[in-house]
């Protein structure tokens, strides 16, 4: 036996070795080309910390959630809770009150984008309420929110719909700021090609705001 | 057998085999290791939720779902509420959406399997991206096209750094199905055409007397103004804050 072909000996072994590591890899379900399964983790450092990390599980509470609900009556810091209920329309009219947004191109960019995410997966992005969804008959008889009726309602209504929801329309309130729900509906008048009128309240109601 | 001169040659030859052997192993591990391992991961959900489903077909928003990626380190998978907004009127009955059923019921939550994860030593903030108008799509790849997501980057921090480094070869620039803001209008014309939904539109600063709004109405109503170095309207990482390539950006 020569030096030579020790060498080539060794390299075919290195050669297999290396092949039976990538076979043991892809059968033990390591290598996300083939698999489903959790890459494996060699030397784990610190990569997983005993702290809470949002949306992930916590051993340290009995139900495993590491996002806390709020005590009861409480309200976190930051947070606008909406006081109406779905049905309070008439309470609506008066206590929803344009804090004095300005109507600048900014805010309806704003207010475009807004509406985009979320509104047009129901209403459509020309608020025709025909989006694909609409398209596909998957959900029938949601409004056309240009039509005379709905161009109607004042800006306080509207308000009163994006943060309470209306029977199958849910609220927004948590996901849209009180100020993003204003950029909204000024760019929703302009789908609506109409000026729009702050509240339909009896002026003596409007009188005591 | 040999001559003592062979088989010394021998012997260095192994070592040498041996260590680059182990080059290369080091290269793989430390290297391409979240390239191979990570890239393409894509478990089993719970649900059988299709992004390209929802997001590609009915061109639903990636903030509708992932609201608060504005605003928050995290981008929140959605809650089971979210789902239900469109599921007590959508398909009410469907077997496949048994369990979305069952959680908004019993309010205990469905337990999404998570697939992009930084490692707990290092601290990735969204809403930072989101606002210099970084499209999702080019940290987590075309999402809308994905029956089941799948990992598209590495997240090491090699990555990081390349686009850190250099954003104008990384960036996507945001697109309207991301419903990331860039203070520009849109046509509405252009929108219910979907091919425009999905293209990168360019970036745009706001114009100067805009900036000032930005701080009244700003995003989620924290005071922001638009960051105020721009490469083609995104703000250039190496002028930001205390530096992108300074350790404790990303290690603290
Ligand atoms: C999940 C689907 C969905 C989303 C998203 C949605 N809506 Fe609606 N919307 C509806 C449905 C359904 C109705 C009809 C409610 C009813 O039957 O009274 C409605 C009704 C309305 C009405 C009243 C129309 C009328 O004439 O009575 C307004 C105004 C409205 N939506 C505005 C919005 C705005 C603004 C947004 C975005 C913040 C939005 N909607 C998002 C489903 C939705
Ligand atoms: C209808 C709601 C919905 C929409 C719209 C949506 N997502 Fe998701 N997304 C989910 C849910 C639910 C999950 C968790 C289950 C899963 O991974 O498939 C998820 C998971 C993800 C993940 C993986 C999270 C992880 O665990 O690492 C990414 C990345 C993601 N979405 C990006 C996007 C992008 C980008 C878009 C827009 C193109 C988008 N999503 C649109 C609901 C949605
Ligand atoms: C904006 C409305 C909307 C939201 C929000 C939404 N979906 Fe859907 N989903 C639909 C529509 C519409 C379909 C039916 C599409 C089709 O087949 O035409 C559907 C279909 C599905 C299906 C397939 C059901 C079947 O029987 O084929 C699943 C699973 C599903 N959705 C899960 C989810 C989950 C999980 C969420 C929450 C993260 C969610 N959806 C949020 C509108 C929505
Ligand atoms: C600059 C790159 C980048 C951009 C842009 C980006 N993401 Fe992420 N995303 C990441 C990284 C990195 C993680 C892992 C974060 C962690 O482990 O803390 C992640 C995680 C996620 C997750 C899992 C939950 C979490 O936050 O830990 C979701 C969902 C998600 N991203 C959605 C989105 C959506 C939707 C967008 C666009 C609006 C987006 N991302 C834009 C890099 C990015
Ligand atoms: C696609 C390009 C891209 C990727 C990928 C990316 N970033 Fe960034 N990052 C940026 C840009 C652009 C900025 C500047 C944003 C600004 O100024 O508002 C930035 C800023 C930051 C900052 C703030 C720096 C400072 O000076 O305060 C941190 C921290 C950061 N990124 C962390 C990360 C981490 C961690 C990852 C990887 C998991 C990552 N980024 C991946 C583009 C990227
Ligand atoms: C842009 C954000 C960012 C910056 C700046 C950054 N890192 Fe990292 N670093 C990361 C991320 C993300 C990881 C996790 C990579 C992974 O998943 O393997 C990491 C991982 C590491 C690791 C562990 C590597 C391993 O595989 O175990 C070390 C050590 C490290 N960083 C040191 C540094 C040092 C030293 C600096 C300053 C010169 C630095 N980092 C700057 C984002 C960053």
């Amino acid at each position: 036996m020569n030096a030579t072909n020790r060498i080539a000996r060794l390299f075919w072994i290195a050669l297999a070795a290396a092949f039976a590591g990538f076979v043991v890899m892809v059968l033990s379900g390591n290598i996300t080309w083939f698999s489903t399964a959790r890459p494996l983790e060699f030397l784990n450092n610190m990569d997983h910390q005993f702290k809470a990390i949002p949306q992930s599980g916590n051993t340290f509470f009995a139900d495993r959630a590491s996002v806390r609900t709020a005590v009861e009556g409480t309200v976190a810091r930051g947070q606008q809770v909406y006081p109406l209920g779905q049905g309070d329309i008439d309470k609506a009219e008066t206590a929803n009150v344009n804090p004095g947004v300005p109507r600048t191109d900014f805010v309806l960019a704003r207010g475009q984008n807004r509406f985009n995410v979320f509104c047009s997966a129901c209403h459509g992005y020309d608020a025709h309420s025909n989006p694909p969804m609409v398209r596909r008959q998957r959900w029938l008889g949601i409004p056309d929110l240009t039509r005379p009726q709905t161009a109607a309602l004042s800006d306080a209504r509207i308000y009163h719909i994006i943060s309470a929801g209306q029977n199958l329309m849910p609220s927004y309130a948590d996901k849209i700021t009180p100020v993003d729900r204003w950029a909204i509906i000024y760019y929703l008048r302009t789908l609506q090609g109409v000026q729009g009128v702050a509240s339909n309240a009896p002026a003596s109601t409007q009188q005591v705001q | 057998m040999f001559s003592r001169r062979f088989d010394m040659g021998v012997k260095i030859g192994g070592a040498v085999l041996g260590a680059s052997v182990l080059c290369v192993f080091l290269v793989i591990f430390f290297g391409v290791r979240n390239t191979v391992a990570d890239v393409g991961y894509r478990p089993e959900q719970p649900v059988p939720f299709s992004h390209k489903l929802h997001a590609g077909q009915l061109n639903i928003s990636c903030q509708y779902c992932h609201a608060g990626v504005e605003n928050s380190a995290h981008s929140p998978v959605p809650t089971t509420q979210t789902c239900m907004n469109c599921h007590t009127a959508v398909l009410p009955e469907s077997p496949k959406l048994q369990l979305v059923r069952d959680s908004y019921e019993k309010g205990t939550p469905i337990e999404w399997i998570r697939i992009h994860k930084v490692p707990d030593y290092a601290h990735f903030n969204h809403s930072r991206h989101i606002r210099a108008q970084i499209d999702c799509k080019s940290c987590h790849g075309p999402v809308e096209e994905m029956g089941v997501v799948s990992q598209f980057k590495p997240l090491s921090m090699g990555w990081c750094l390349d686009c850190h480094r250099n954003p104008e070869a990384n960036i996507v620039g945001a697109r309207p199905i991301s419903g990331v803001f860039t203070g520009q209008m849109h046509k509405v014309k252009d929108l219910l055409d979907s091919t425009y939904l999905y293209k990168p539109i360019p970036a745009q600063v706001a114009a100067a007397s805009d900036l000032k709004d930005m701080v009244t109405p700003s995003f989620g109503q924290k005071q922001s103004p638009l960051p105020k170095y721009h490469v083609d309207g995104i703000p250039h990482p190496k002028k930001a804050g205390i530096g992108p390539e300074n350790c404790s950006a990303c290690h603290y």
